[in-house]
């Protein structure tokens, strides 16, 4: 039994817990390697058996093919400025909100936390029909990006998330010290709570992120073909229009590739993120 | 809510520098009021951009459609937005045989993907706890599966689970006689979808389980061991009751996301008709209102069924808390 | 819901919303013809109604230089489904909407929506009667589509499979094979005898049954614009005779519009497919690789209509001056023809069908069958198909039953389920 600096248990066999990691990175990985093997081949490898296991040579024919009758490169910006936008907003809102619940007293700070809360369990589908007669028939925003933006402008999830956050790594006498110098509520936001949040708000926004790239319902009903975004753009390869198999999974390719390479770039600090924020109850 | 685990004190440079002089006393008067105020009213005005935005885009809608749900609308029909039913959309809901099979498949699939995906992720999570080399790549390997969209997933995983061509069925072919036709029955239907679900999301819940697990203090193994506690038998005995505010956490955001499956059928369903299956073998509550919705065009009964939904959450999120309440096994 | 009520509600919430987020909405062009103006249009599916590559629109751009085409293109179910909702929500749609025939009736019950071309100078005499009505007003007042193409029916088939199977392969032997369903379904088990292994008769039990259905007048509606689904002894047999062949296991089992459709027609894993015109196209664009190994049959019991599209103006457009002329235009005799000799799908100008373009043409992926004599012959017999406002959903509730029958439900089941599921779609709930 090991007695060092250690975090967790520690073995000496560990020859095991290695296979068995492998094998789970190796499940995890493999049906996006299945779908660049897919599409780097054509239309008759998808009837083929036994299924070909190692990539062909038409995945960039085929990149490029579903690239054009996709319309990815439209797909990618709005995707871009969707998910970017509310990001954004969300962090903002979020942090402000959070700071609130976690550090200032008010009347009614449980009643409305308790609210926040609740609104995490209301199901996206239950609005549709209102949200979808608002969006379009009152803002006029059917194919509009602000129809997918503005209602996902502030998070029940985001605000809970900041809360918890602030309210383990603010110490309180920060704030008190602050009032005793008769600083503002907003300068002590801005001074003292913002470089604290920073690294909550940088989970939370990378989070946020991933969320809105890869959302679908919403945008679905609301934007067509002619200005999708990536999930969009990739569902309605598949709907009959795009026949060739090997084509919707270059699709998919597409629009998991931006995603995987943030994922790498940045890989050390989401994992940070999500483990430091993750105990988010 | 659970107790948070976040650690760190803020950085030296962050300590409160006074910056105000002395005043004088009429000014502190005046100040003092606005001091007030600003302590008072602020906290509101912080709060506002969430509560405004959250009442135009979350809570009206939700009151609409309540409203909604006791018309007759359809716009195939104009001027029936205005016909009030009454209760009698949630009437016809209750005798919806439909209806229920969608019910039976949501939790159905929901047990059957987020079960296998919590016990998987804790598995996982107990194995990334040991102290190993290139951590970082087993931790961002298992964390793969969620930054996938999910519309990606299904359609890699219709290749995967297609009848006649599909991967499984070739490897699987030399145990079974015919090829298994994954969208004919619930079983099979059940068990394609939820590997999707567990494949997205075991990652994720592995590493939240993770970062609590390495919260519990050393000591506690420690001293399990001298006692003679396996490896396993510490997992349970000390680590899932550690984590027990965790496992709720989780439990219940699955739970919701359960409720709510919609994508991974939508898409598993090739013929788009969002019937989920040719008897509607896995056609989710979620899909179904959407086939109300949007294919058939009931919009008063589509919304008695998103409110229907809604109420099964909350009741089904309560019992969860309660049931996930009693692991505290052990040392309780 | 108290319309009063609503509107307070409507009016707050707008109010509130429209303070949140500064809405803008573009300007008005107005009355000039040649001022430049951008039309979109949005079309459904791969080839069906218009063409898939831009050729058309291209050709309209170079002799209306003002004008700029967009077209947006999007599966069967999510074309329609959206079309509807944006109709409703009054904001949405495209200057142009194709509409697919099956669903044209749900359509035509709200013509306020839509501009009526009856008013466009728009003559209703280049087409039947028939195809006219299906996209009129009850009074013949209003006319809210042109017609693209129309889904005569045929019988398309592979005679490389039939040869390995020993039944004939010359198009009029094999016609003459099937003179009704019933003997279709007779040549269906002749064929699997000796039929290659894995090679089924047909793709999906959905396009017997619309087959069958193809030759009778009334099949879910009555003219009087009934539902008689249940009660129609037609609908009942077609029932049967498909449930029967599937019982043979002469059905592919792959449901129409899927991957595994279009995989299937490239493995050649059935040997015959229910064939409107527009499946041609369907065919080429999808299993390129078969180009040679098919021919076209006359349908069994000779004739039948299954598809067919419209262009439509919604009145909630911005240019609908300059959508109605493109609508004319798309849907002009010349666009017919070209449309046909490029895809496939057969025109709806009656005036083309003798025309020598027409009614000369081979299809040389399809073994230079004269897809110009075959079609006219299967839609002059043809009776004019009563269509509702829920036809479309009510034959893809069949296909889906006949598709869990092929899945091993007991039919009775299935009947029943589907008898459910139309009251449903079609109740006022």
């Amino acid at each position: 039994m090991a007695r060092r600096r250690v975090v967790g248990p520690a073995d000496a066999a560990k020859w095991p817990v290695y296979a068995l990691l492998i094998a789970v990175v190796v499940i995890s990985a493999f049906p996006l390697y299945w779908s660049v093997v897919v599409s780097s081949r054509d239309q008759s490898a998808v009837g083929a058996y036994p299924p070909p296991l190692v990539p062909g040579g038409n995945l960039w024919d085929n990149l490029s093919a579903a690239y054009e009758q996709g319309n990815f490169g439209l797909a990618l910006v709005n995707s871009t400025i969707v998910a970017g936008t509310i990001t954004v907003a969300v962090v903002i809102t979020s942090t402000l909100a959070g700071f609130a619940f976690a550090k200032l007293g008010f009347r009614g700070r449980g009643a409305l936390f308790g609210l926040v809360v609740a609104t995490m369990l209301v199901p996206t589908q239950l609005a549709i029909i209102p949200l979808y007669i608002m969006v379009t028939q009152w803002f006029g925003w059917a194919n509009d990006l602000r129809g997918v933006i503005v209602p996902a402008l502030v998070t029940a999830f985001g605000v809970f998330f900041m809360r918890q956050f602030l309210s383990s790594a603010m110490p309180t006498e920060l704030l008190e010290a602050g009032r005793v110098d008769g600083a503002s509520t907003w300068r002590i936001y801005w001074n003292v709570v913002l470089p604290v949040a920073r690294p909550g708000a940088a989970v939370l926004g990378l989070l946020t992120f991933i969320t809105y790239w890869n959302d679908l319902f919403w945008p679905l009903i609301l934007l067509n073909t002619q200005n999708p975004t990536v999930q969009v753009a990739i569902a309605n390869t598949a709907g009959g229009i795009e026949v060739d198999y090997s084509l919707v999974l270059a699709g998919t390719v597409i629009a998991t590739f931006p995603m995987l390479i943030v994922f790498l770039l940045l890989g050390r600090q989401i994992i940070g993120g999500i483990m430091q924020g993750a105990v988010k109850g | 809510m659970t107790r948070s685990a976040l650690r760190g004190s803020p950085p030296e440079r962050l300590r409160w520098r006074p910056a105000s002089p002395p005043r004088s006393p009429r000014r502190q008067v005046w100040r003092s009021r606005l001091y007030r105020l600003d302590v008072n009213g602020s906290p509101y005005l912080y709060v506002a951009p969430f509560f405004l935005l959250f009442g135009v885009f979350g809570l009206f809608p939700m009151i609409y459609t309540a409203l909604i749900s006791t018309t007759a609308w359809s716009p195939r029909r104009p001027g029936s937005e205005d016909v009030s039913v009454g209760l009698d959309n949630y009437r016809a809901l209750l005798s919806d045989d439909n209806f229920w099979n969608a019910l039976l498949n949501t939790v159905g699939i929901g047990l059957v993907s987020t079960v296998p995906q919590l016990l998987l992720a804790l598995g996982i999570a107990h194995l990334l706890n040991y102290r190993l080399r290139g951590r970082l790549f087993l931790r961002m390997g298992v964390l793969v599966p969620y930054v996938t969209s999910v519309a990606a997933v299904a359609l890699i995983f219709n290749q995967i689970f297609a009848r006649d061509f599909g991967l499984l069925n070739w490897v699987l072919s030399p145990f079974t006689d015919a090829p298994i036709d994954w969208r004919a029955s619930k079983a099979a239907s059940w068990f394609a979808v939820s590997v999707m679900v567990t494949w997205h999301w075991t990652g994720y819940n592995a590493l939240i389980y993770l970062a609590a697990m390495q919260t519990i203090p050393f000591d506690l193994y420690e001293s399990a061991a001298i006692d003679g506690a396996g490896r396993w038998r510490q997992l349970w005995s000390i680590t899932v009751p550690s984590l027990r505010p965790t496992i709720i956490f989780t439990a219940i955001v699955s739970t919701v996301g359960a409720l709510q499956l919609f994508v991974e059928p939508f898409l598993f369903d090739t013929t788009r008709n969002h019937n989920g299956g040719a008897e509607r073998e896995f056609q989710t509550v979620v899909l179904y209102l959407y086939q109300q919705f949007w294919t058939n065009g009931r919009y008063g009964y589509a919304a008695a069924i998103a409110w229907t939904l809604f109420l099964i959450t909350v009741v089904i999120v309560l019992v969860n808390f309660l049931l996930v309440r009693r692991i505290r096994s052990a040392d309780g | 819901m108290r319309s009063a009520q609503r509107r307070a509600l409507v009016g707050l919430l707008t109010v509130t919303a429209l303070t949140l987020a500064a809405c803008s909405s573009g300007g008005d062009s107005g009355g000039d013809p040649n001022a430049p103006v951008t039309l979109t249009i949005n079309v459904f599916g791969d080839n069906f109604s218009l063409p898939a590559d831009r050729s058309l629109y291209d050709e309209y751009e170079r002799t209306h230089t003002n004008v700029k085409i967009v077209e947006n293109r999007s599966d069967f179910g999510a074309h329609h489904q959206n079309l509807q909702a944006r109709l409703t929500a009054g904001s949405g749609t495209a200057d142009l909407e194709v509409i697919e025939v099956g669903q044209i009736a749900g359509y035509v019950g709200q013509p306020d929506k839509f501009v009526n071309y009856l008013d466009q100078g728009v003559d209703a005499g280049q087409w039947t009667p028939a195809i006219v009505a299906r996209a009129s007003t009850a009074d013949h007042k209003a006319l809210i589509g042109l017609p693209t193409d129309i889904g005569g029916l045929a019988m398309c088939y592979r005679t490389d499979l039939f040869a390995q199977a020993g039944l004939p392969t010359n198009r009029d032997e094999v016609s003459a094979l099937w003179r009704t369903w019933q003997a279709y379904v007779d040549t269906g088990n002749r064929f699997l005898s000796r039929a290659p292994a894995n090679v089924k008769w047909f793709d999906a039990g959905g396009h017997v049954f619309t087959g069958v259905l193809g030759n009778e007048k009334e099949t879910f509606y009555d003219g009087a614009g009934e539902l008689i689904v249940e009660r129609n002894p037609a609908v009942r047999a077609a029932w049967d005779l498909t449930v029967g062949a599937i019982k043979a296991g002469q059905s592919a089992a792959l449901p129409e519009f899927t991957p595994e459709w279009n995989t299937g027609f490239q493995q050649g894993q059935f040997a015959t497919v229910t064939c409107p015109a527009w499946m041609m196209g369907y065919i080429r664009s999808n299993a390129a690789q078969t180009a040679g190994k098919w021919d076209i049959a006359t349908i069994p019991g000779g004739s039948g209509n299954w598809g067919g599209s419209y262009v439509t103006v919604p009145s909630q457009g911005k240019n609908t001056a300059a959508a109605v002329e493109l609508a004319k235009w798309l849907t002009a005799p010349e666009q017919n023809v070209k449309i046909f000799k490029t895809i496939g799908n057969f025109p709806s100008q009656k005036s083309t069908w003798t025309m020598p373009e027409v009614a000369d043409f081979v299809s040389d992926f399809f073994a230079n069958a004269p897809a110009g004599k075959i079609f006219p012959a299967s839609l002059a017999n043809a009776p004019a198909q009563v269509v509702g406002p829920q036809s479309g959903i009510i034959g893809q509730t069949f296909s889906d039953a006949l598709n869990s029958v092929e899945q091993g439900t007991d039919p009775n089941t299935a009947w029943t389920n589907a008898m459910n599921d139309i009251k449903a779609a079609t109740g006022t709930g």
